[in-house]
């Protein structure tokens, strides 16, 4: 019996295992990309999806930033929102309802700007039916610390991890920013102090300006740029974070095609997300579901877990065996 | 009415002024629900540079024959990739998008339509929606005010003129009708025949649709403006699209409003002339190199 056949019977198993979170396919969309889910009810059934991940919220709604908030540039944008989001209490009431009618896993992204704020956030979120896990966004500035970066300091990142762990049981997940020296310290620290999960990348800070006007292309000058142009980088930062930790990863960024998430899983990480593939083609997660599972059946797999992490970093010499002979022909040259 | 993602095939493209390509895509689904005054995402190239679909207003809609127009003037990478396709090419399009125009209850009362270059390209289908089952006498009544920087940027006028409207046209240069920017003829004309819109409708660079607006608060005249920003999804999800908006509360707030969603047609009154950005645009002797 060839291959084929004897795999068309059973579909390959996408599930994957996440801490304490089961997912049937490790395909989500990426926090701020796919709104509150409902914005993609006419084109895909968020059920057919391993999570969704909800716009970032904060503890009251936020407007967002002036425009022009997004530039495209090669292979990528930049995008400057300023984390526009209508509130907790709103979620609560006006956004969550919906995602409960649809079966899929619901990942609420929380942001704010003290550790205050972060700890109120999961303690509203913490029994809320319908809610699977928390994502913590530790790329906002903190204003007690004059605005710098939670995500960019591991002692800084580990004091949100560590309140918010103690203010929820949901399962954590701490998204890190690519924009620090070291990536494994900070998730070193955020695992330490109670992450469950970590996901990366958020986007890399970017800058585009237009030579004609002498004008930044974004209003607030400085944006997060995000697509294909970051897959090296994310790819890069997910490897590290896996040298780092052993709890699980998600990997995010730049991912359009099966074969780029089949790129981070190889590299690891347990998961994925996708962001601004869903902006370019509202349905391109099911087909990225679908083109795991046809690569899984070409190459014989029956399930994604046999794949995850399958990197060989070993060096391969084709020719070494013929080593001998090859250095006695040479020394007559 | 729901969006749909479709892969539309080119059925036709044409230059039919400087810069200016007509597209004639075949999406039954999308020509059946589409209504004037909304768009289309559309995808300008096979790759990821460029990467995003492009937003673009339906022209005309033929739902009987499935078919779809869109009306654009290259002015950057985008848009040159897009009048590169030919009869025959797939291109993925997300639509019906936006809200689109409402018509007006009446029929006798006197219509505006302002457009300023591209801008005509939304406003061709709202005037065939005005003019069908007119009659040609009160089609009289329905003027459109077009105007652009010169005579070979104007889509020939004959295409308007033929659904019974009464057409006048400017250029900034003199090259054809009147001298001037649009809205300088538009306010002559009114003044001069004293009769004022009852309704207005406007597509054009933001200048353009400031005036329009400024002059619609200013007599009370009720106003619908079709306005752009720069688009990532256009269905609502990403928030890129934003344009300030006066709050209802407190002026010192921001609000913000966003163009796929609330829009693209607003009323004058609803966006915050006084903090909107200058868009940077692309000097024209360097689109082509
Ligand atoms: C709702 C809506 C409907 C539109 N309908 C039409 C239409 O019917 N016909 C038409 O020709 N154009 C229309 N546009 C504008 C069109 O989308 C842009 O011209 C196009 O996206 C430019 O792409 P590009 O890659 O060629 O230019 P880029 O290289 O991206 O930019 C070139 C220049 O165009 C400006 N620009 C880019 N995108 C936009 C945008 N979305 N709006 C305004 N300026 C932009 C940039 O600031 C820059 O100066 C519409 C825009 C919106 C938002
Ligand atoms: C428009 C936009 C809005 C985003 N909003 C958020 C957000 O609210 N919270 C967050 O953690 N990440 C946010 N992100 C980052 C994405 O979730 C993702 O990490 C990043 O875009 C990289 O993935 P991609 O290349 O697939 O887009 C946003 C990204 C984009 C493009
Ligand atoms: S273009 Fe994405 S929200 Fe309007």
């Amino acid at each position: 019996m060839d291959q084929a056949s004897k795999t068309t019977d059973h579909p390959p198993d996408l599930s994957v295992q996440l801490g304490p979170l089961h997912l049937k396919n490790p395909v989500m969309v990426a926090s701020g990309t796919c709104g509150y889910g409902e914005e993609y009810a006419d084109f895909l059934e968020l059920g057919q999806l391993g999570a969704v991940v909800v716009k970032g919220i904060s503890l009251r709604p936020r407007p967002g930033n002036p425009p022009p908030r997004l530039v495209e540039t090669p292979s990528g944008m930049i995008n400057a929102i300023g984390l526009e989001n209508v509130g907790v209490a709103a979620f609560l009431t006006e956004k969550l309802p919906y995602l409960r009618t649809q079966q899929v896993p619901v990942i609420v992204n929380i942001l704010g700007n003290t550790v205050e704020e972060y700890v109120e956030l999961a303690t509203r979120l913490d029994g809320v039916d319908g809610i699977a896990a928390l994502e913590i966004n530790i790329s906002c500035p903190n204003v007690k610390k004059g605005g710098v970066l939670f995500g960019t300091n591991p002692e800084a990142a580990a004091g949100v991890v560590r309140a918010v762990r103690r203010a929820t049981a949901l399962p954590l997940i701490t998204k890190l920013t690519p924009n620090v020296t070291d990536i494994r310290a900070i998730a070193r620290a955020a695992v330490d102090a109670g992450s469950d999960m970590l996901s990366c990348i958020n986007t890399v800070a970017a800058v585009a300006v237009d030579i004609f006007s002498r004008r930044p292309k974004l209003a607030n000058i400085v944006g997060g740029l995000s697509g294909p142009a970051i897959k090296p980088i994310a790819l890069r930062c997910t490897y590290e974070v896996l040298q780092a930790v052993q709890c699980p990863v998600i990997g995010i960024g730049g991912i359009m095609t099966a074969t780029d998430a089949l790129e981070f899983l190889l590299v690891g990480a347990r998961a994925i997300q996708v962001g601004t593939a869903n902006f370019i083609n509202p349905r391109v997660t099911l087909e990225i579901i679908k083109g795991m599972e046809r690569f899984l059946r070409v190459e014989g797999l029956e399930n994604i877990g046999d794949f995850i992490g399958a990197l060989d970093t070993r060096c391969v010499f084709p020719f070494a065996e013929e080593a001998c002979d090859l250095e006695t022909m040479m020394s007559k040259e | 009415m729901a969006m749909v993602q479709d892969d539309a095939r080119v059925v036709d493209q044409q230059e039919v002024a400087e810069r200016t390509f007509r597209l004639r895509l075949r999406s039954e689904r999308i020509a059946v629900t589409a209504r004037a005054g909304q768009f289309v995402m559309l995808q300008v190239h096979h790759g990821t540079d460029p990467l995003l679909k492009r937003p673009f207003s339906f022209h005309r809609i033929m739902p009987e024959e499935g078919l779809i127009e869109i009306l654009y003037r290259v002015v950057g990478r985008g848009t040159w990739c897009l009048s590169q396709c030919s009869p025959g090419n797939h291109l993925k399009i997300v639509g019906p998008l936006g809200n689109g125009f409402t018509l007006p209850e009446k029929d006798d009362r006197t219509v505006v339509l302002i457009a300023g270059g591209i801008g005509i390209a939304p406003l061709h289908e709202l005037m065939v929606q005005l003019t069908s089952n007119l009659q040609a006498d009160k089609r009289h009544a329905i003027h459109l005010f077009y105007g652009a920087r010169t005579a070979a940027e104007l889509i020939p006028t004959h295409l308007y003129s033929r659904l019974g409207i009464m057409v006048h046209c400017s250029t900034d240069d003199g090259s054809s009708g009147y001298q001037g920017y649009v809205t300088q003829l538009f306010e002559l004309m009114v003044n001069q025949e004293r009769h004022r819109p009852a309704l207005l409708y406007a597509c054009g660079p933001l200048v353009m649709l400031y005036h329009v607006a400024r002059w619609s608060l200013a007599q009370n005249v009720p106003s619908q403006l079709s306005l752009e920003s720069l688009m990532a999804c256009g269905i609502g999800a990403c928030l890129g699209c934003a344009l300030p908006a006066p709050h209802p509360d407190d002026p010192m707030t921001d609000s913000y409003l966003h163009v796929c969603k609330d829009g693209p047609i607003f009323k004058a009154g609803s966006i915050a002339w006084t903090k909107l950005q200058r868009q940077p645009t692309t000097p024209q002797i360097y689109l082509y190199n």
